[in-house]
């Protein structure tokens, strides 16, 4: 194994545009670095999704499948990251879809478990902890728009298409995330 | 702002998004209008901000875990679909039909490749028509250089590796190795050793 002498450099320091162009070309070992750079962040975002993490390790492995199999295609190499995130949005919106056959999508949004009560909201003390407390009380369909929306950076037209809802379902799922997320954060009111 | 009559804060901060959303800041009449819809304003571009970084928290809070899910995920990717076209190579016996895959060709030019310091090699191209014995070949390969090399230099030697090794191993009549620097790499946080 390199060790990162000066001799012959590490895989693990080449740059995704790097790697995904030689794992386009077969080399598994530039793939494994992907792997290991992307995973967690993709296993995060997945759980972000879902709600939680019980597929969340399957929709990873599913996306980094499909990934190897497209890698040929990506047109640019150095948006390695976002097309990845792409990948994975799109499978853990499969699982979730497989998870609801009985219920048209529509009907997603059910409200959230009682368990996070706004004294427990006040708790937590960072932003970004109140924040994820705050998502908690979003409902199902809301939580994902607001996910795909500003986690994933997609359109309101490409949330649509994935969760199939029409657009102006979205924004208004995502405009009552929005305000549900200020009320929680006591921001405003 | 009439379109649900008994929440007018939701079309408020609907409107606010789709400025948001579009990357565009509302106009300063709309911010100005009254003092909730600049706390509205100020909020989502918060969330914004907080989204991006409640990802990073999440990873950082990952507890380690073994190797398997790399593992996993490596055993169920298909390797074949990368063999590309097939190279006769050349064998005494007529009864015997030796052929290597463009696949191993390309493995081949980026071991060349890596094995020049401070170098990796992204993607590798053979141009002509490989499947005929003789017909020229050129080679196209992008590549990066560790910063602070010296890149004229480093891409002749790139070239140099290249075209020592297919001639070793291969019977390819190559043309020309062309190198084309696309990428610079920094030093990385180490991070966990290929077993």
């Amino acid at each position: 194994m390199a060790t990162g002498s000066d001799e012959r450099s590490h895989l693990s320091d080449a740059t995704d545009a790097i790697l995904a162009a030689r794992a386009a070309d077969g080399d598994e070992r530039a793939f494994e670095v992907i792997v290991r750079r992307h995973g967690p962040l993709m296993r995060a975002y997945a759980t972000r999704i879902l709600g939680s993490t019980s597929d969340s390790d399957d929709v990873v492995q599913e996306t980094f499948i499909t990934a190897w199999e497209r890698l040929p295609e990506l047109q640019d190499p150095a948006a390695t990251k976002a097309w990845l995130m792409r990948i994975t949005s799109r499978k853990a919106i499969d699982r979730i879809r497989a998870r609801r056959q009985d219920q048209p999508l529509a009907d997603w949004d059910l409200p959230a478990p009682e368990s996070e009560s706004p004294h427990r909201l006040a708790e937590a003390s960072s932003q970004r902890e109140r924040l994820t407390r705050a998502l908690g009380t979003l409902s199902e369909s809301q939580r994902q728009c607001w996910t795909l929306r500003e986690i994933g950076g997609h359109s309101y037209a490409e949330i649509a298409d994935e969760l199939d809802l029409p657009a102006s379902t979205v924004r208004g799922l995502l405009a009552r995330a929005r305000q549900k997320l200020m009320q929680e954060m006591e921001e405003w009111r | 702002m009439t379109l649900s009559p008994d929440d007018p804060n939701e079309d408020l901060i609907a409107s606010l998004s789709d400025y948001v959303d579009r990357g565009e800041t509302p106009p300063a009449e709309l911010l100005n209008s009254a003092p909730d819809v600049r706390i509205a304003y100020d909020a989502l571009t918060r969330f914004r901000t907080l989204a991006q970084d409640i990802l990073e928290d999440d990873v950082t809070a990952e507890p380690s875990r073994d190797d398997s899910w790399v593992t996993g995920i490596l055993s169920n990717i298909h390797r074949e679909a990368r063999a590309g076209r097939s190279i006769p190579v050349a064998h005494p016996s007529p009864k015997a039909t030796l052929s290597l895959t463009e696949g191993a060709v390309r493995g081949l030019v980026r071991s060349a490749g890596d094995g020049v310091a401070g170098t990796f090699i992204g993607s590798c191209r053979l141009e002509g028509d490989v499947t005929t014995p003789g017909s020229p070949v050129t080679v196209n390969v992008t590549a990066s250089v560790f910063w602070g090399e010296r890149i004229p230099r480093t891409a002749q030697r790139l070239r140099d590796a290249i075209t020592t090794s297919l001639l070793h191993h291969t019977e390819l009549n190559i043309v020309a190795v062309n190198v084309t620097i696309t990428d610079v790499h920094l030093r990385r946080n180490p991070e966990p050793p290929a077993e």
